[in-house]
């Protein structure tokens, strides 16, 4: 009774997926935003952008142009008012052969930037840029990390059952007695090294307890439905199984978790460089920046914390809804 | 002539599915259901019955339903769909009562039994909570519970199928309703206890002089105890009636169809009609009856020795307790012919079936095909094995992968025992074996979700014969299809039978169909073998009282007992 | 029910056991020579080899390993490598301030997150609803890091509401005085993942059959959330809350590094700044062994709540 339709009309989960995905406009939306994200860092990443961060343009603390230069960082901005001769100074005559060189090359200093300015003179703007980079990569690669061991570790176990499955389960319930935060920054102590790779392993190697319990419990659940036995009964062996027959149907919980794990772990990339554990000194990343901000802050110059706090408030919101969106979009339950 | 006390008028209900479209479950029904009467709904999946009853009680969700305004529903003169939500609700629980189809998730696992049907009576009746006791426990009485003081303290899940839809009927009669309306009350229960759960609905309707409108998908259920049937196709009413001339002398083609589909307890039919040939209108009149029963000289392909299958659960702190999903089994197939094995739910019968093809390991006993034992061979000796001896089983929605296309779930058997030359002969093979099932062959690139159950259902039976088994084990294969579609899947298994010479397994909870398409019958109780022998015979004359209980509890037309109907 | 207990206790070895390997291994394979950590730059290899001597760390590792586990069994990890202070003690005294933060929080939290989580499931579906989620969203996506300094700065540096910082010696004062605004930041920021959990429980809730029947009985719908639904709800979300305790203990650790709350969150943080290994490793395995010793109790409360559930 079914019409005869186009040989290849037929429509498998992800496009199935995709058509829900794309009725969403909120999800749409989020979707566009991360991506914009992900141009940015590329962009970054190759060094066409925000390369120089590094550099001291604007006087310290310049504030943002949309607000206006202050009367101090005018004035510093400026001609600095020449300091009186010392004629007791027996450097004076070599000093003042170094300025002149120096005048030659340095650039003068701007008196407000596109969103001010931090202690040293460098572009928020910029440093907003180059610290997203860092944050993402680590949240991106940490939670590819952790989701890759997870979904191994538990399909192993929730497949093989016995004492393969026993073996995980210790490993799992070690690893979860401990606070992840707990864990994290015992490692971090222990470690003593900073650096990106550093804290992307540490996130990894301990945030895999999540994936592991979702997909364990997904495998033992499609290792007892029929289709499974199925394939047995036709004589598939067990690798077959686990990953031509089981995988495809449990990698939506798989690909969920990544974009759950990558905000998670954004944030968490996030406090452990506020508190200092997390990327080294020349690196800059947002929780770098919201460290530096707090005493900022004292001095009434808001502009770092909210560039910092700003963006990745838009991304972690976009990121989300996006995560959201994907599960039901992949897995639709009734509401 | 007594006024109706409940009218339904032009009924329309629609769901919104998503953005774009709208499915229109009811398309307009009318039809009365009188004082002191049972009227049954019937109709098969999707014909809109169990939409109409859940509108009367005003249960289906508000956001996706629309019911057409110009509609109405009147009981007791007044009309419900158009009540507001408070004198709507003092209605429902009260004067119009509702059971459903599963009772063990309609009841609150964590309220006790006594709590909840308590809770009715101190809400419409206003009583205090001494006074709804007594009264619980006089209900829980009345519906046959026994030890009624123990059970009204009992949690759902300390209570067994039978016993929860007692419960569930004890809270729905608390406040003495004029009509009661049960939506499929016995389709999850054992026959046995459906036989139980009707008699107990006819002693309480007759006594109380309240109306029941009993749903259901099964015709042959209603004979025993409606005065009136509506049968319901796609949303639109195509008969009603009382219902002796319904049984005899129906009008419509559906409900003919109806009728007939199922498997007849005192014939056989070579083949069994399916809707198509009624509503085309090419019925035999005398159709061809097939014979059955094994032969003297019949060949047996497989022969079962003993067998026996336990589980371990954990006991006490460090122990183990076993136990015995099938005790000890022995029976003999033979080749081209069925051996029909049917039991309730418990009886070991589908663990059986899956120990046989390997999918337990079997703790005990022999199966020898071809004087090889199948259990005992290692497991890279069964290999080989695997493709002569296949099951189809029982979920047409579980049982093929959903991220696999049909073709890819077709092909997969043939590249692992290396069946045809090479991809394009299996594609081909494919093919001709997708023709043969019925199905058209644009449907090797679609998806299983894209199918219905009984389609579903010949895709896993195609799949089997890419691989050319000898021996099917069927397991509970057309129980979760429609009557019209259960009998176009039993056609197509007899045919392949006659045309291959395949031996079946047929494991069924549905007497009429094993008897229909075995020809040795096995009746299992609890792990064992009960009774064995030739399927007509062993209707006829049941030896063991567990088989005449089972064969009892089969519902007879109205014809039959004129007595039991109130 | 004893057996359950006792074969749960004789499950929880390993995994203890494994705490303390995992710990051991840590700290005295990966975490290199405290040695040079405790004497600083400038010293002699007399002095670093006096010190390995008396930390037992020039031992093989399974007679550290020894040491490791007497230390545990008789509670005594020696004295901080920072302070001197005993280890017990430290983990004593800091004890009190974190639980004064932290259980008024979590009570406060669960009970506005369940609150809500009802309210919301009645208008489930509708632009509230949604309105609602996304906010959470939002609501979830700005560091905790952001709320702590603009909170610190508006409400107690600004407009002097609360103490900025700091804590007190009795404990009324520090209840009334000292904790409201951390106790108040922490509702802040965990109200939104606390919501989306528990109505995500709420709702899985509402879609069950049982819920039909009691809408059949004629129920309001108040009384079929409040009553019906929310006592099977109320079996995840305790479980959820049980399992979660110990956790919290070390999760407030920025709220008390912030707000100088002498707790053992900041505790932890000082100690990892400072390399301060004994209290470390102590907090470590006390916090695990509590973790496992919540999951049990959440376990026992589950049997409680859920009548399905057999104690097996």
């Amino acid at each position: 009774m079914s019409a005869i339709v186009n040989e290849h009309d037929s429509a498998g989960l992800w496009t199935l997926a995709w058509r829900r995905l794309r009725e969403d406009r909120i999800a749409m939306a989020a979707l566009a935003v991360v991506a914009a994200f992900l141009v940015m860092l590329i962009l970054s990443a190759t060094g066409l952008v925000a390369a120089d961060w590094e550099d001291e343009v604007g006087v310290n603390y310049a504030p943002p142009t949309f607000v206006g230069a202050s009367a101090a960082t005018l004035a510093a901005a400026g001609e600095a008012a020449p300091v009186p001769d010392n004629p007791f100074d027996p450097l004076a005559a070599d000093i003042r052969a170094l300025q002149g060189q120096g005048a030659a090359t340095a650039a003068p200093r701007r008196a407000t930037l596109p969103f001010g300015a931090d202690k040293w003179g460098h572009d928020i703007l910029r440093k907003t840029i180059r610290g997203g980079e860092t944050s993402i990569i680590v949240g991106l690669v940490a939670a590819l990390v952790a989701v890759g061991l997870g979904t191994l570790f538990g399909a192993i176990s929730g497949f093989f059952g016995g004492i393969v499955d026993d073996l995980f389960n210790w490993f799992y319930s070690v690893f979860t007695s401990i606070p992840s935060i707990l864990m994290i920054l015992t490692v971090a102590a222990v470690l003593q090294q900073k650096g990106v790779l550093t804290i992307v392993l540490i996130l990894g190697l301990t945030g895999w307890t999540g994936p592991y319990r979702l997909i364990r419990a997904e495998y033992m659940r499609h290792k007892a439905r029929e289709y499974v036995l199925a394939a047995d009964a036709i004589g598939a062996s067990s690798w077959r199984k686990m990953f031509a027959h089981i995988f495809p149907n449990v990698s939506h919980v798989a690909l969920v978790q990544l974009s759950i794990l990558a905000v998670g772990f954004i944030k968490a990339e996030v406090i452990l460089s506020f508190l200092g554990f997390g990327v080294p000194v020349g690196v800059v990343s947002w929780g770098s920046m919201l460290n530096e901000a707090q005493n900022e802050l004292l001095l009434g110059k808001w502009w770092q914390l909210t560039a910092a706090a700003v963006a990745m408030a838009v991304l972690v919101t976009a990121f989300s809804l996006l995560a959201d969106a994907l599960r039901d979009a992949l897995d639709p339950k009734v509401k | 002539m007594m006024a109706a006390l409940l009218e339904v008028r032009d009924l329309r209900i629609a769901f919104r599915v998503d953005k774009r479209t709208t499915f229109e479950a009811v398309k307009g029904i009318s039809f009365t259901v009188p004082q002191d009467a049972t009227v049954a709904l019937v109709g098969e999946s999707g014909s809109g019955k169990s939409v109409s009853s859940l509108a009367i009680m005003g249960l289906l969700p508000k956001g996706t339903t629309s019911i057409d305004p110009a509609g109405s529903v009147l009981f007791d003169g007044r009309d419900v769909l158009h009540l507001p939500e408070a004198e709507r609700r003092a209605l429902c629980g009260r004067d119009i009562a509702m059971i459903f189809q599963e009772p063990m998730s309609s009841l609150n696992p964590v309220f006790t039994v006594g709590y909840q049907i308590g809770e009715v009576l101190r809400r419409h009746m206003g009583m205090n909570r001494r006074e709804a006791r007594a009264r619980t426990l006089a209900l829980l009485d009345e519906v046959g519970i026994p030890d009624p003081q123990a059970k009204i303290d009992a949690y759902p899940s300390q209570m067994s199928g039978g016993q929860q839809q007692r419960v569930m009927i004890a809270m729905a009669l608390a406040c003495e309703p004029k009509l009661l309306i049960a939506d499929e009350p016995t389709t999850a229960l054992d026959v046995t206890i459906q036989k139980q759960i009707m008699a107990l609905l006819a002693a309480l309707r007759r006594k109380r002089r309240m109306s029941v409108l009993f749903i259901t998908h099964d015709l042959g259920l209603v004979g025993e105890i409606a005065d009136e049937v509506i049968v319901m196709r796609h949303g639109e009413i195509r008969e009603t009636g009382p219902v002796r001339r319904i049984f005899s002398e129906p009008q419509d083609n559906y409900t003919r169809a109806l009728l007939h589909c199922r498997p007849p307890l005192d014939a056989r039919p070579w083949r069994l009609p399916v809707i198509a040939d009624y509503m085309g209108g090419q019925v035999e009149a005398n159709p061809r009856q097939r014979e059955r029963g094994y032969a003297p000289d019949d060949d047996i392909v497989l022969d079962v020795r003993n067998l026996k299958k336990s589980f371990w659960v954990n006991d006490g702190l460090f122990g183990k307790r076993e136990f015995q999903a099938v005790k000890d089994v022995s029976f003999r197939l033979a080749r081209g012919k069925t051996l029909g094995v049917v039991g309730e739910s418990g009886s070991g019968k589908s663990t059986m079936g899956l120990t046989l093809l390997r999918l337990h390991e079997a703790t005990a006993g022999s199966a020898l095909f071809e004087g090889t034992d199948l259990l005992a061979l290692s497991k890279r000796d069964y290999h080989p094995y695997k493709r002569r001896i296949q099951i189809i089983f029982q979920n047409p929605y579980a049982s093929l992968n959903p991220r696999f296309t049909v073709g890819q779930i077709l092909l997969e058997p043939m590249r692992l025992h290396g069946i045809g030359a090479d991809d394009r002969e299996r594609v081909a093979l494919a093919q001709a074996l997708l023709e043969r099932v019925g199905l058209p062959p644009v449907a090797y690139h679609r998806y299983p979700h894209e199918f219905s159950g009984g389609q579903r259902q010949r895709i896993a039976i195609a799949r089997c014969l890419t691989m050319k088994p000898e021996i099917l084990v069927c397991d509970e294969s057309v129980s979760a299809l429609d009557v019209s579609v259960q009998a176009q899947v039993l056609n197509l298994l007899q045919e392949l039978q006659d045309e291959y010479g395949l031996s079946y397994i047929f494991i069924s909870h549905d007497l009429a169909v094993v008897k229909y398409i075995s020809d040795q019958v096995m009746v299992m109780n609890k792990g064992e073998v009960v009774e064995i022998g030739d399927a007509d015979e062993l209707y006829r004359n049941p030896r063991h009282p567990y088989t005449r209980t089972l064969l009892g509890a089969i519902p007879r037309s109205p014809d039959v007992n004129v007595e039991s109907r109130c | 029910m004893p057996a359950f207990i006792l074969r749960r206790l004789w499950q929880m070895l390993p995994t203890m056991l494994g705490v303390v390997l995992l710990v051991f291994l840590l700290f005295n394979w990966v975490g290199g020579d405290p040695a040079y950590i405790l004497a600083g730059k400038m010293s002699s290899p007399e002095a670093i080899a006096n010190i390995r001597r008396q930390l037992g760390v020039d031992e093989p590792y399974y007679v550290q390993l020894g040491i490791f586990l007497k230390q545990i069994v008789t509670f005594d990890f020696g004295q901080s490598w920072a302070t001197g202070e005993p280890v017990g003690q430290v983990i004593a005294t800091r004890l009190g301030p974190s639980l004064t933060v932290l259980v008024p929080m979590t009570v406060l939290e669960t009970l506005i997150g369940v609150a809500l989580a009802l309210a919301v499931a009645f208008v489930r579906g509708s632009l509230t609803d949604r309105a609602v989620m996304v906010a959470c969203t939002v609501g979830m996506s700005v560091s905790i890091l952001v709320y702590i300094i603009v909170f610190q700065y508006g409400l107690a540096y600004r407009l002097g509401l609360f103490p900025v910082q700091g804590w007190g010696d009795n404990f009324a004062d520090n209840l009334l005085r000292y904790a409201p605004l951390p106790i108040l930041i922490g509702l802040a920021v965990s109200i939104a993942p606390t919501l989306r959990l528990y109505r995500s429980f709420v709702l899985d809730e509402v879609n069950q059959d049982y819920v039909r029947t009691a809408r059949a009985k004629g129920l309001p719908e108040r009384r079929v959330l409040w009553v019906h639904v929310l006592r099977n709800a109320a079996i995840p979300i305790i479980t959820h809350v049980m399992a979660n305790l110990p956790a919290l203990l070390i999760g407030a650790f920025l709220l008390e590094r912030f707000f100088g709350i002498p707790g053992i969150g900041r505790e932890v943080i000082l100690a990892v700044e400072r390399s301060d290994f004994p209290v470390i490793k102590a907090v470590t395995v006390y916090v695990a062994a509590a973790t496992m010793v919540f999951n049990l109790l959440a376990d026992l409360l589950y049997q409680a709540v859920d009548p399905r559930v057999q104690l097996s």
